[in-house]
């Protein structure tokens, strides 16, 4: 085990020195470019596209496959279609793959800085302080302040509790995750004092947005976040080199002549923005930030930050969480949050016992 | 034990603890939209005071007698837990039993038309149960269990219940309306039936609680020697576990979650009465209530003449102490 690690860990100051075999690199851009890794991101790929196309074409109001090809490149054909791709499903969309990329983004940069595999915005605290300040805004403001603008302030302030409380930062995660409690156990009572207060209607829909919605989401809302994400990928490849060298371990990375520290805490104000721009669109949506990197590292047993493969396995799980949440045959629509909840907190508990089990966590 | 001492020294902590019961019941009665002194709290004692103070004060005696109740409950609970798994994070609430009694709570209000504090405790019950028995066994799985994992599993199990939870309540506006302010963890307007409705399983928590602390002192000194001296481990830890679920579904079903009391209690209990058990759980079963009876004082106070539920108020002392607390943690633990 020990060796296995020495060899790979020699690998990969070969890689860091020089324009490195399996890495498109550039300067300070290092993407890796393994085969396997490839394949993966190719079949990620075209799952994606797959469920988008059924969002767009399932149910009773779907667009008809054809037809979807026809409007895509000749323009919508008449009246329903033209509703249902502009205003309706096309948006949706756009909003589902631009939040579930930036969620995945934002997981695997925060994993990767922390090294931890539970050390993910959202179960450190961050969707809950989020909801916390959406509810307050919509109690003590109502319809002055937007529902977004007090869920990022939300978002903020749960993560400067725990990043102050733990008295390490986001290293040590016994203590992130006991922090993260502590701020989940405020936020929560905050969420469930609000939702109390308030008359039945606006706690329905208030506890709709505290679990992450997609529903009735415009152009303007995707515009956000894809904003966020063309803001914040550019600065992530030109970190992505110095990340690289920092997976090898602060000493090796310092004796390489880049800083960790520094790096490091890039990297969590990147990750934690991406999260806010995915906050701020989509409300709190929970786990696909902690389970798109932990997939994207299992489909290809690659060494390194994931950080492509995690983002489009998060675009990918958010897409289908939004076609379940669609397409369920349940009483009255529940927001896509409650399926992520509910599927990434199996997944989390499968991960759990089977990390536990090799006694490596 | 043999020094003197240390047999005053228990009973007078316990002395000073049910004098700070006294205290906080005297002000739980005295506080409220209608303040009234503690001289007319007494005169309604006496039976001397008029009939409009009496009802005010009367009306309030259900309130301080649930608070009793769920304190002594979630703490015995809180120290029973603590004293079982040697983890000093182990409380009804972290560890997925809040979340399982509401899971089973709302199926039954939701699927089965159940409605009524007798059927709420009878389906909080195998709920808690089942989802204690789950964070337990993942929590104590593979080798080197430590203090955090315990928590992560029930935070886990908790998600994927709150999960269906707030499924099933979103999509039944009836369900989701006594759920919100049950959720809230509230003492006011409930009544004494309510009381009635979970004093069994109370009293046998309890029961339990006691008839057990002897061997889980045996416990504390490890396997072996727990055998040698003729308590059987396995049984002592599995009652120890049933009581406290017992304890806590009775506080959950009566009150709602109240986060942090079992949490917090056994620290402040092992800090006055160091590692004797019966000890421990006597004290706890006194300074549990005195705990949430002020949380719920400084609930009626701070936003008069509206009320912080007392669910809120241990929220927000209880997560700063846990923080605070973060700090101290040992490093890989």
């Amino acid at each position: 085990m020990r060796r296995a690690q020495e060899t790979q860990g020699a690998q990969g100051v070969r890689r860091a020195r020089r324009a490195p075999r399996g890495y498109l690199a550039a300067g300070p851009i290092a993407i890796p470019l393994a085969r396997a890794g490839v394949v993966a991101g190719l079949a990620v790929l075209v799952l994606l596209l797959a469920a988008a196309v059924a969002t767009l074409s399932m149910g009773r109001l779907g667009v008809p496959v054809p037809d979807l090809l026809h409007a895509l490149t000749h323009g919508p054909s008449e009246g329903k279609q033209a509703f249902v791709l502009e205003r309706l499903r096309g948006p949706r969309l756009a909003v589902a793959v631009g939040t579930g990329a930036a969620l995945g983004l934002s997981g695997a940069l925060f994993q990767t800085v922390t090294r931890n595999p539970l050390g993910s915005p959202d179960v450190i605290g961050l969707s809950a302080g989020a909801g916390a300040g959406a509810a307050v805004a919509a109690l003590l403001l109502p319809g002055t302040l937007p529902p977004w603008a007090g869920a990022l302030a939300g978002a903020a302030l749960a993560m400067a509790l725990v990043y102050f409380s733990t008295g390490t930062g986001f290293r040590n995660p016994g203590r992130l995750i006991v922090a993260g409690i502590g701020v989940y156990a405020i936020a929560t009572a905050i969420i469930q004092y609000v939702v109390y207060a308030v008359e039945r209607d606006r706690a329905a829909a208030l506890t709709a947005y505290v679990n992450g919605s997609l529903s009735a989401r415009s152009w303007e809302h995707a515009a956000t976040v894809w904003a966020t994400l063309l803001a914040v990928v550019p600065l992530v490849l030109l970190l992505s080199r110095r990340l690289a060298v920092t997976e090898l371990g602060d000493e090796l990375a310092a004796g390489l002549g880049a800083d960790p520290r520094r790096a490091r805490s890039a990297a969590v104000v990147l990750s934690i923005v991406l999260s806010a721009g995915a906050v701020a669109v989509a409300g709190p949506i929970s786990f696909i930030a902690l389970t798109a990197p932990q997939i994207a590292k299992r489909l290809t047993r690659l060494p390194g930050p994931h950080l492509t493969l995690a983002t489009l396995v998060g675009a990918l799980l958010l897409v289908l969480a939004d076609l379940a949440a669609q397409q369920a045959p349940l009483p009255g629509s529940l927001p896509v949050g409650v399926y992520t909840l509910a599927l990434g907190g199996l997944y989390l508990g499968y991960l759990l016992i089977r990390e536990w089990r090799k006694g490596s966590l | 034990m043999t020094h003197p001492g240390s047999r005053t020294r228990p009973a007078l902590i316990l002395l000073a603890a049910l004098a700070a019961l006294a205290l906080a019941a005297l002000a739980s009665v005295a506080s409220g939209s209608h303040p009234t002194s503690v001289q007319e709290v007494f005169s309604v004692l006496n039976g001397t005071a008029d009939p409009n103070t009496a009802a005010v004060v009367e009306s309030r005696y259900p309130r301080t007698a649930l608070g009793v109740l769920a304190g002594l409950c979630l703490a015995v609970a809180g120290t029973l837990m603590q004293g079982v798994t040697r983890n000093p994070l182990a409380d009804p609430g972290l560890l997925g039993i809040t979340s399982g009694a509401s899971a089973a709570i709302v199926t039954s209000m939701a699927f089965l038309g159940a409605s009524g504090h007798w059927s709420t405790v009878v389906w909080a019950l195998p709920g808690a149960l089942a989802a204690g028995l789950v964070v337990y066994v993942i929590g104590s799985a593979g080798a080197g269990a430590g203090v955090a994992r315990l928590v992560l599993a029930g935070a886990v199990v908790s998600a994927v219940l709150m999960a269906y939870v707030q499924a099933v309540t979103l999509g039944n506006p009836k369900v989701f309306d006594s759920y919100r302010y049950w959720v809230v963890g509230a003492l006011g307007g409930r009544d004494f039936p309510v009381l009635w409705s979970v004093l069994p399983l109370a009293a046998v928590g309890l029961a339990l609680a006691l008839l057990l602390a002897p061997g889980l002192n045996t416990l504390a000194l490890g396997e072996e020697s727990a055998s040698a001296l003729g308590a059987n481990p396995a049984v002592v830890r599995a009652g120890g576990l049933l009581a406290a679920v017992l304890l806590s579904t009775a506080a959950t079903a009566a009150v709602g979650p109240v986060a942090f009391v079992g949490l917090a209690v056994p620290h402040i209990v092992r800090a006055l009465a160091g590692v004797d058990m019966r000890a421990q759980v006597l004290l706890s079963a006194v300074v549990g209530p005195a705990l949430l009876l002020l949380a719920d004082v400084v609930g009626r106070i701070v936003l008069r003449p509206q009320e912080l539920m007392v669910g809120v108020v241990t929220a927000f002392i209880g997560a700063p102490a846990l923080l605070l607390a973060v700090r101290r943690m040992r490093d890989g633990s």
